[in-house]
């Protein structure tokens, strides 16, 4: 249906010359460079070579996605890399320190946990409410450090809206590469309803840790705990928690995902995703798309790995609140209707060079932020090797 | 003279412990009142009914905590066991308020009178009215001082008296939600509701399981 509506004459994208495209990576290689090599990088060979071929890694995606023209492609390959190569870096760091992969409930409840963004949103509430943080983590034992991170998320958030969930969160690769494995989904059709529970675990969470004073998603809720570090379980509700992680894990970022091919948990469950949603409304970029070009024929609403499209939305001529930008419609599209476009301009205006103003700052983040996990990831594969 | 200062410690025991109270209510009130239609005036009745039936869950407590001499002598099995029942008809009620909402959707929003969503029925009411008394009973920290306060009082009266003078001081708190009544209601914040009150629900009843079964959520 969809390649009967198009007409020949539109190409999905345009490829760039080859001396442009490099001028164009210039600045991110340059980038890759910096984020791997900074002052105080470990001199450890393996540590070196990990670095360089994350560096190699990210600039050539870039070029590939200058060259190409296209953006989804390219991002998931590093997006999967990152989802994948996360828990073994984490999970080999953990054993180093700790020397299991399990943290007992107190230590959890005293803040020894690593940092982890999910819980952000989780502390907003209690914290305006009672002047005291609830975090499973430690704040005060690095607190400059934790302090410049949420700094950056914040400015990139506000930079890039919903982008941060696809561009630099290390928790959903492992379920878009899931979703990548089969041709074609086994389940077609999901309840939209569904795109609404993101906001039911937001609002259902954040009122039960205010009422529990902890992090009820992180203690009771958390999929990726199952491959980071879970509850030690010493009793029969360690053993449900543990139980609980597990199923959800398997469920939403395996199973579904593989009967789907969408994002599941992102769409479904993720509470942080609903939390970066709020700041799409704030973000100078966005998807739109062209009514004058479209002639809805769904292709972008079944490419969107985050049912961020929806028929009504596309005859508004918009991607919904939940958009991650990560570029499938846009590259699926093939009378290039859906477009990158910055707010405040009007539709026709130069969409490549709106996504060229996304993607240097979302790719900066993604080296940023997943550049070090990679490396993390590829250090711990050479020291096992 | 002793009774103003009597009134005026519970009052500002209410008001100081306000945000817990406000904690302790939350996952039950929010998305209850947000399956309600909207505007401040049907927020503030249902408001009124929740908030009347916990003042008589306060005043039942109250009246138990001095004559059985209060949680002060009641043993922690007890308090325990107490709390895992009041915990498992929370969930309960909580999960047929998420149901019922379902049918309230089925009968309005396919008609352009979504506005009638929650429309406050006699079921609706005795839905508010048993979700407050619920609350009411739960022995939530400042509610267990109140009560511990009230047990040294000289007469039941008297307890009844600091139980009410501290409502009205945790009352304040709750005001501000009758604003939730300007969130416009649709399908995606009637959905979201019932899926957090779900949600909600399912903490309970595995609180009150456990807590009957006498296992401590985080025990060692």
């Amino acid at each position: 249906m969809a390649t009967n509506a198009c007409t020949p004459h539109f190409t999905p994208a345009s490829p760039r010359g080859l001396l442009r495209s490099l001028l164009l990576t210039l600045p991110m290689a340059i980038w890759s460079v910096l984020m791997g090599f900074h002052p105080g990088t470990s001199t450890d060979p393996k540590a070196l070579l990990a670095a360089a071929v994350t560096a190699i890694f990210m600039t050539v995606l870039f070029f590939m996605m200058m060259r190409t023209g296209t953006t989804y492609r390219w991002r998931r390959y590093f997006f999967v890399t990152l989802g994948v190569l996360f828990p073994i870096g984490f999970i080999y760091n953990m054993v180093l320190a700790r020397g299991t992969m399990g943290i007992p409930m107190e230590e959890m409840i005293a803040g020894r946990t690593p940092f982890c963004f999910l819980a952000i949103p989780l502390l907003i509430v209690p914290a305006a409410l009672t002047r005291t943080i609830v975090f499973p983590g430690s704040i005060t034992a690095s607190g400059h450090a934790i302090g410049v991170m949420v700094g950056l998320w914040l400015a990139m958030t506000l930079v890039l809206g919903k982008g941060w969930c696809a561009y630099a969160c290390f928790f959903g690769g492992i379920e878009e590469g899931m979703a990548a494995v089969p041709k074609r989904a086994k389940i077609r059709k999901l309840d939209p309803r569904w795109r609404y529970g993101p906001w039911a675990v937001l609002l259902a969470m954040v009122l039960l840790s205010l009422a529990l004073f902890e992090p009820a998603y992180c203690t009771w809720l958390c999929p990726f705990k199952a491959v980071t570090e879970y509850v030690t379980a010493r009793n029969a509700i360690g053993l449900m928690q543990n139980a609980i992680f597990i199923v959800l894990f398997a469920g939403l970022v395996i199973v579904l995902p593989l009967l789907t091919k969408k994002r599941t948990q992102c769409s479904f469950f993720c509470p942080f995703g609903a939390f970066q949603s709020i700041f799409n409304k704030i973000s100078i970029f966005e998807i739109k798309i062209d009514r004058t070009r479209c002639h809805s024929c769904s292709v972008c609403q079944n490419a969107c790995p985050n049912l961020s499209l929806s028929k009504e939305s596309i005859a508004r001529g918009e991607a919904l609140m939940s958009c991650m930008k990560c570029g499938a419609c846009v590259d699926a599209c093939p009378r290039q209707a859906a477009v990158w476009h910055i707010k405040g301009t009007t539709i026709n205006w130069k969409p490549e060079r709106a996504r060229l103003m996304f993607l240097y700052a979302a790719w900066a983040m993604a080296i940023m932020f997943g550049g070090s996990i990679i490396a993390s990831g590829l250090f711990t594969i050479i020291h096992f090797l | 003279m002793a009774l103003s200062i009597l009134c005026g410690e519970a009052l500002a025991l209410g008001l100081a412990s306000g945000p817990a109270c406000i904690a302790s209510c939350g996952p039950v009130l929010v998305p209850s009142l947000l399956t309600e239609r909207a505007g401040i005036r049907s927020n503030a009745r249902y408001l009124s009914v929740f908030l009347g039936a916990r003042l008589l869950g306060y005043l039942l407590f109250a009246v138990v905590a001095w004559k059985v001499g209060a949680l002060v002598s009641m043993p922690p099995t007890s308090r325990v066991f107490v709390m895992g029942a009041v915990n498992l008809l929370l969930a309960g009620m909580l999960l047929w308020y998420a149901w019922s909402a379902k049918h309230l959707c089925g009968q309005a929003c396919a008609t352009p009178k979504l506005v009638k969503i929650g429309a406050p029925g006699s079921s609706r009411t005795a839905g508010a009215a048993t979700l407050g008394l619920l609350t009411g009973l739960s022995l939530c920290p400042p509610f267990v001082a109140a009560g511990v306060r009230a047990a040294e009082l000289g007469s039941v009266a008297l307890a009844l008296l600091f139980f009410f003078c501290f409502f009205v001081g945790t009352t304040v708190w709750f005001l501000p939600f009758i604003s939730m009544g300007c969130i416009a209601r649709n399908e995606a914040v009637l959905t979201v509701a019932r899926m957090a009150m779900a949600l909600i629900a399912l903490y309970y009843l595995l609180l009150g399981i456990t807590m009957l079964i006498g296992k401590n959520v985080y025990g060692h």
